[in-house]
């Protein structure tokens, strides 16, 4: 199955390792991502808060990329990207505005009709719960772990048409599927503060903070995430966020492609564990 | 940080139903289909810091009081979570009328009481603007740099350093010459 792929700019600096293992897992799977040549920036927050027809036009040119690829359905495992992708996927159906990125150069005919879609949603609708299960050689047990799906995975719901945005269980459902259990609470789809953690640091600590302060009450061992900004929140902020709340937390927060490559049995490292901040180690022992 | 007005009602001493119909018009947002029923207030993930809460923020819009919707500091705050509008019975797309109104204020240089959250946009801007991507170290080094919080992150930094986590290369798109036409005709078009 061959899918067109979008990092983004997160997974060619700070989420290498979520890039890695999105790709070493999609393999095993027989899942093809074929990254889009020449992709830009979906423009993240800035674009869209500040300009919208450039935050629509900076997609459509990746999802023209994809229709010159010859491919229909374009992939990305960040939560920013997908929806920025997404919501321009579904303006250009739209023929007026169709009509108004002519003028910025952007042919846009058939770039309506590429699917976009979350990695997470291609492995469970695509790959499926029964062939994961099938490429599982080392089960998680004993593992407890609070499924964190953020805001843009599956909100707005008329945008992302994926899972329930208030009960979300896709990730739930993946990761018990690899042998992990996982927590029932009341943070799972709450905001990290996006975009804001280096421009306001004190509204990340915030809202990161009622975010582990959730998961350390249900009994998680660690968080598993599907977006690299919802990672660099809640890991690089931990300390800030420890000393904010004058308790320690050292909750790993891991992609959830690392966690499926350890069930199917690469190593920790060829999974890049070794460069999560809050160090998940200890945790992983419990698995080995 | 702005105090909040939770408690105060709006006075309603301004009704002007242009900025209802320009905003129905550039953005498809209707906000007469507002039952003032507060579901995007209590949801929203950042209310406990607005200056002026969602609800409220739709009222205004109602009102026509442009002047306090482009000096609000929640115009700022709001992290485009999707919350509200999601749980909106009327569906009414309060992060699209936030985006909007963004884009008016900067049209009519009206600036943001929080600069670091508005020059953090423009920095990211100027990447893209510049290589068709962001390398995400060069562009939090140079907004401390530009709001002059020289020491911010220093510990952090040398963390992430040694794991790896900052590549100091900023990555190039080939025809960036495609992404610097949209950048001309959309963001850096002079009105008029
Ligand atoms: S949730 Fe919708 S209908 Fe209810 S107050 Fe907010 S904008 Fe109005
Ligand atoms: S998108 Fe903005 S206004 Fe809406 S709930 Fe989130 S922070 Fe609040």
């Amino acid at each position: 199955m061959a899918i067109a792929y979008y990092p983004g700019c997160s997974l060619h600096s700070m989420a290498h390792e979520y890039d890695v293992s999105a790709r070493l897992v999609s393999e095993r799977l027989g899942i093809d991502l074929q990254e889009v040549s020449d992709w830009n920036c979906c423009g993240a927050t800035a674009a869209h808060s500040l300009n919208h027809k450039l935050a629509v036009g900076l997609n459509s040119r990746n999802l023209n990329l994809v229709k010159d690829m010859k491919l229909d359905k374009i992939t990305t495992p960040c939560a920013g990207c997908f929806s920025r992708l997404k919501t321009a996927s579904l303006e250009l159906k739209d023929p007026a505005m169709r009509e108004s990125l002519k003028d910025l150069g952007i042919i846009s005919e058939g770039a309506e009709t590429v699917q976009v879609a979350h990695l997470l949603q291609v492995m469970l609708e695509e790959v499926g719960l029964d062939k994961i299960k099938q490429n599982v050689v080392k089960p998680l047990k004993g593992l407890k772990l609070a499924a964190y799906y953020g805001c843009l995975i599956t909100r707005p719901r008329a945008i992302a048409q994926f899972d329930d945005p208030e009960q979300p269980m896709a990730l739930d459902n993946l990761l018990q599927a690899l042998g992990a259990e996982t927590v029932q609470w009341s943070h799972k789809a709450e905001c990290c503060g996006g975009g804001f953690a280096a421009s306001d640091t004190a509204i990340v600590v915030d809202l990161g903070g009622q975010i582990l302060e959730a998961a350390r009450q249900a009994g998680a061992q660690a968080l598993v995430v599907a977006c690299p900004m919802c990672q660099a929140n809640l890991d690089t902020r931990q300390q800030a966020i420890e000393v904010d709340r004058a308790r320690k937390y050292g909750l790993p927060i891991i992609y959830f492609t690392q966690l499926m490559g350890l069930a199917f049995g690469f190593t920790p490292k060829q999974m890049g564990l070794q460069r999560m901040l809050v160090n998940p180690s200890q945790l992983l022992a419990l698995h080995s | 940080m702005a105090m909040v007005d939770y408690y105060r009602p709006l006075r309603l001493n301004q009704v002007d139903s242009s900025l209802q119909e320009e905003i129905k018009q550039a953005c498809g947002v209707d906000v007469e289909l507002c039952l003032e029923c507060g579901k995007c207030t209590g949801g929203c993930s950042n209310a406990h810091i607005f200056d002026l809460t969602p609800r409220k923020i739709v009222q205004l819009v109602k009102l026509g009081d442009e002047k306090r919707l482009l000096n609000m500091d929640s115009l700022w705050t709001c992290v485009s979570c999707q919350l509200c509008v999601d749980r909106c019975p009327s569906h009414i797309d309060i992060p699209r009328v936030m985006d909007y109104m963004r884009e008016k204020a900067r049209k009519k240089n009206v600036k943001a009481q929080r600069q670091s959250i508005e020059i953090f946009h423009d920095l990211m801007l100027d990447s893209i603007r510049k290589t068709g991507r962001v390398a995400e170290a060069p562009l939090a080094l140079k907004h401390n740099l530009r709001t002059r919080q020289y020491l911010k992150d220093a510990d952090l930094g040398r963390r992430m350093f040694f794991k790896g986590k900052l590549n100091p290369f900023a990555p190039k798109v080939k025809n960036v010459k495609q992404v610097q036409d949209l950048f001309a005709k959309t963001i850096d078009k002079k009105e008029g």
